[in-house]
């Protein structure tokens, strides 16, 4: 089988494993699940809609083909926790998660990389050292213990940042104020993960670098002339690229680990809290669509990074489209 | 393996251990118990504020003077205990310049007495806002206290001045002394970490085992698990399962176990192929030993100095790990880990009182056992590698 | 000219347990390269050939002790600095790497790469290249479509013979060649060579040509050398060579020449 199908049809059977688990925990929990929700806004006769919505006076393979259509067209139903839709709590709060995630991931990823390459460049040099032990440290602290730390200094003995939130209560009006009082919150959150995550990059791309340089061919770059710089870039960095992209892609939904840790740390309004209150407050139906859209976040990834390690790397191009 | 005196971890590691066996003796209270005012400063931290001092009034020792040179206490509790009973007899508060001392509470067994009971301020002629300790000692300098008439009686006259500061590392928000829930947490993160990195490495090692020596079907079906697990983002799956399956301690050591497994099956299997073409196996298959056989008794004692290494590198993983869910909550409230300290650290106010006595010794408690761990591991790492490289044992 | 005096080079040396130590790969070897003829420098593994033609560019590893002279045209490599020598790399003298080493950059088609040689030593834009490219391949005995691929999907041949355009990009004035025919069949061999000697009679190359392959070595050169053990022991015409060896050793391998021929002639 061509190799492209094999991954795709491991892809969906990931998506359709994670929808069956999804499905089976709201119901196998025992008796009626929406007899649970003690919340008093929900009347009786609003429970009795949820029931009907859910198909749950109906037979279990068909609640399960509503199930999937439901999901598949990304209506996620009505949360139990705040009555809202699902859709539209997730729709606040993505485009803090996705700043917040994005804007750490392409800072840290670039520090440690630039680091990366200076050090690999430099052996043996205190930079090198210095590398090679805050990596080693970044693993064994515990994220939110920095970022706990750096919000006591930072927030609390010297009120530079504030204590939580994404925005201040009640926000400031006029775009550039509420811009910067957004920037002031995102801030430190931001902050802590490049400091969590650079080091871990700068680690891998020293390695990483240490080998290519010592490759024939970049002898051989090196034979025929050419300046140093071009050497680095067009024949060393080049080389490297395939695996950093992979590596840059995959870290992705690692990263929503993060997430959770980070805006429970700091209180921010995002997908990743969202997550940790829809699973300690039993609210099926959010933890669902967290989970799935987490499920689909990842496949993506996997296969994206497949996909550009194909094409920016011709080694293995011709591999893949032969089988 | 001698060598391994010399590795500083080793001997951290060991009073670590130590602590965690023995640290209880250190303090006779229970961790749970509460100690002192919530948000204790440290005692060395800041000596203008008052430490919270016990001041115990015994048949033996019926009289004492107390040097007060700080600021007046934030809370006075006085209790005489059951046994004392009733003996018309007075519990003395006396400052020496002043020559009629008050009388503080009755020696009558089971009394009991707040300093913000309305009740024992207008008793004592004091005002009735405040705390009694405020008015009681205002100043600094020498304070009497003794207890009225001669003889012996029954019992102790316990007399608790709470101040801002307490013990080696401060109080919590429910002023519970931090260094004992310190030493519980070593306790709490050594169990979890070994014991869950015990079960994953099991698991590991017998599906690495079954997977490089039976190969086939059955190494393509683990592979592929592995690989299945190993795409997943790990902690929304521990939330999930923490969320479903209770808060427990050994519920904790499963799921983390379950989640673990994977490297380790990874590099047995590894091992494991190379090792079952060797000349040595190829001749015990061909004499007829079963699977099992060669199995039990000539590739696993060979993976094990590899299998040492690799747990003790994955020891801090599982630490980390249980850290992460105690922090967000997901561990059982009634169990003191260090991620739980931070997690109460977090949700209850430290922040805001600046209580960073609070917060620091939990996350350096778990980054130093990491280290431990780290650096041991990479000990054991280099002393397996020339082994591997020389090939098989003939 | 290249004029080889009293060259020696000691690598430092680390051990699995370690420690530094030394190896003497070349001791006191002299000898020259003049254009328009093909010199062959030949010996067993280890004999310190390839130390020495790498040497002649710079490009043995950090650490490497080096001494004596390398005069290129009365000017010394050795003691030239870095920036200076580069320009000098590729425009005077070029390399063809061992077939075995990864000499191309994998993610670069291999017509790039002779771009970017055109590129920064004479400064040509792509379009001018295209030419030259084309020229370049068709000396080598390539096709020049073969320019658009990428260095995985050359054979070994192929290979060697880019790797051969690459070299004469800058038309250089002498060609270091490391093993050339190694780890490719008979007829590709032959064919290599052949074209090596076209290339030294056709532009007046100076050609030096390491092998561990002796007869092969003595029957395309006009000068042969042969080292052992870091040393030059022989030096001459390859006929007078394989007729009167004065060394014991190269009397050995000249032996084993003759014997190989001796079963070839009765063996058909």
């Amino acid at each position: 089988m061509n190799y492209w199908n094999r991954r795709i049809a491991s892809a969906i059977l990931v998506l359709a494993l994670v929808l069956v688990l999804n499905f089976l925990l709201f119901r196998l929990m025992p008796g009626d699940p929406v007899a649970s929700i003690i919340d008093p806004r929900f009347s009786p006769e609003a429970k009795e809609q949820l029931r009907r919505m859910y198909g749950l006076d109906q037979s279990l393979p068909v609640q399960f083909l509503m199930y999937v259509k439901s999901t598949l067209s990304f209506d996620f139903g009505i949360s139990f926790l705040t009555g809202r839709p699902v859709m539209d709590e997730l729709r606040s709060r993505v485009p803090n998660t996705v700043f917040l995630l994005g804007t750490s991931l392409l800072l840290s990823s670039f520090l440690g990389t630039w680091l990366g390459m200076k050090a690999a460049l430099r052996r043996g040099s205190i930079l090198e050292k210095c590398v090679l032990w805050i990596g080693a440290l970044s693993f064994s602290f515990p994220s939110f213990f920095v970022q706990l730390v750096l919000l006591m200094f930072f927030a609390s003995m010297l009120p530079v940042f504030p204590l939580r939130g994404t925005l201040s209560v009640p926000p400031p009006s006029g775009g550039a104020a509420l811009l910067f009082d957004y920037l002031r919150h995102m801030a430190l959150p931001v902050l802590s993960l490049v400091l969590l995550g650079f080091g871990g990059w700068a680690i891998y791309v020293r390695n990483l670098m240490v080998k290519i340089l010592g490759e024939d061919f970049i002898l051989l770059a090196r034979a025929r002339g050419l300046p140093k710089k071009n050497i680095l870039r067009r024949h060393a960095f080049r080389t490297m690229l395939p695996p950093l992209l992979t590596i840059f892609l995959l870290a992705l939904p690692g990263i929503v680990s993060g997430a959770v840790i980070t805006e429970t740390v700091f209180s921010l309004h995002g997908v990743g809290r969202f997550l940790l209150e829809a699973v300690t407050g039993h609210d099926y139906p959010a933890a669902g669509a967290a989970f799935f859209l987490l499920a689909l976040l990842t496949v993506a990834c996997n296969l994206l990074s497949d996909l550009l390690y194909g094409v920016t790397d011709p080694r293995v191009r011709l591999e893949r489209g032969n089988r | 393996m001698r060598d391994i005196f010399l590795r500083w971890s080793f001997w951290c590691l060991l009073l670590l251990i130590g602590t965690a066996i023995f640290g209880n003796r250190l303090f006779d209270a229970p961790p749970e118990r509460e100690v002192a005012a919530p948000f204790s400063k440290p005692l060395w931290l800041d000596r203008t504020l008052p430490p919270t001092k016990e001041i115990r009034l015994s048949p033996e020792s019926p009289s004492l003077l107390l040097d007060w040179h700080y600021a007046p206490p934030s809370r006075l509790s006085i209790r005489v205990e059951p046994s004392a009973g009733e003996t018309g007899r007075f519990v003395l508060w006396r400052k020496p310049e002043t020559e009629v001392p008050l009388r503080l509470a009755p020696l009558r067994g089971g009394f009991e007495a707040d300093g913000r009971d309305i009740a024992f301020k207008r008793s004592l002629g004091l005002p009735p806002f405040g705390d009694a300790a405020a008015s009681l000692f205002s100043e600094q300098g020498g304070y009497e206290l003794s207890v009225s008439g001669e003889g012996p009686w029954d019992g102790d006259v316990v007399l608790k001045l709470e101040g801002g500061r307490w013990g080696l590392l401060g109080t919590d928000q429910r002023g519970r002394d931090i260094a004992s829930l310190f030493i519980a947490g070593v306790q709490v993160s050594l169990i979890v970490g070994i014991f869950a990195t015990l079960l994953a490495t099991f698991l590991g090692t017998s599906l690495g085992l079954a997977a490089g020596y039976l190969g086939g079907w059955t190494d393509s079906v683990i592979m592929r698990i592995v690989d299945l697990l190993l795409s997943i983002p790990l902690l929304p799956v521990l939330m999930a399962l923490a969320a479903l399956w209770g808060k427990g301690l050994w519920q904790l050591v499963l799921i983390l176990s379950i989640f673990s497994w994977m490297g380790t099956a990874r590099t047995i299997r590894a091992l494991t192929l190379t090792l079952r073409d060797a000349s040595y196996i190829e001749g015990l298959r061909g004499l007829g030993a079963p699977s099992k056989y060669i199995l039990r008794r000539h590739l696993l004692p060979e993976t094990l100095p590899v299998l040492l290494a690799t747990m003790t590198l994955g020891v801090p993983g599982a630490i980390l790990s249980e850290a992460g869910l105690s922090f967000l909550g997901l561990s059982d409230p009634r169990v003191i880990s260090w991620g739980r300290m931070l997690h109460e650290a977090h949700s209850f106010g430290a922040f805001t009182a600046g209580a960073w006595w609070m917060l620091l010794p939990p996350g350096f408690g778990i980054a130093l056992l990491c280290l431990v761990f780290l650096d041991l591991g990479k000990f054991l790492e280099e002393k397996v590698d020339p082994r591997l490289r020389k090939g098989v044992r003939q | 000219m290249i004029s080889i005096r009293n060259l020696s080079i000691t690598y430092g040396r680390m051990t699995s347990s370690g420690r530094t130590g030394e190896t003497e790969a070349v001791r006191n070897v002299s000898f020259q390269v003049e254009k328009g003829k093909l010199f062959a420098l030949a010996g067993e593994s280890g004999s310190g050939k390839s130390s020495v033609l790498m040497a002649i560019p710079g490009l043995l590893p950090d650490g490497t002790r080096i001494s004596g002279d390398i005069l290129l045209d009365g000017t010394n490599l050795i003691t030239l600095p870095e920036d200076e020598l580069n320009r000098l790399r590729w425009w005077r003298i070029a390399l063809v790497p061992q077939g075995a080493m990864n000499s191309f950059t994998p993610v670069l088609t291999v017509g790039r790469h002779v771009e970017e040689v055109l590129e920064v030593h004479l400064g040509l834009s792509k379009k001018a290249s295209q030419q030259r490219i084309e020229e370049l391949f068709r000396m080598a005995g390539l096709e020049p479509a073969l320019a658009s691929r990428y260095p995985h999907e050359l054979s070994g041949g192929q290979k060697q013979r880019a790797a051969i355009a690459l070299a004469l990009a800058c038309d250089p004035d002498y060609l270091l060649c490391d093993e050339p025919t190694t780890a490719l069949d008979v007829i590709t061999q032959q064919g290599i060579v052949a074209t090596l000697k076209k290339l030294v009679e056709t532009r007046g190359l100076g050609l030096l040509l390491v092998s561990h392959d002796l007869p092969l070595a003595a029957s395309v050169c006009s000068r042969l050398f042969i080292m052992k053990d870091g040393r030059l022991v022989e030096e001459g015409e390859p006929r007078e060579i394989v007729a009167h060896p004065h060394n014991p050793h190269s009397a050995a391998l000249v032996n084993a020449l003759l014997e190989l021929e001796r079963e070839e002639e009765s063996g058909c």
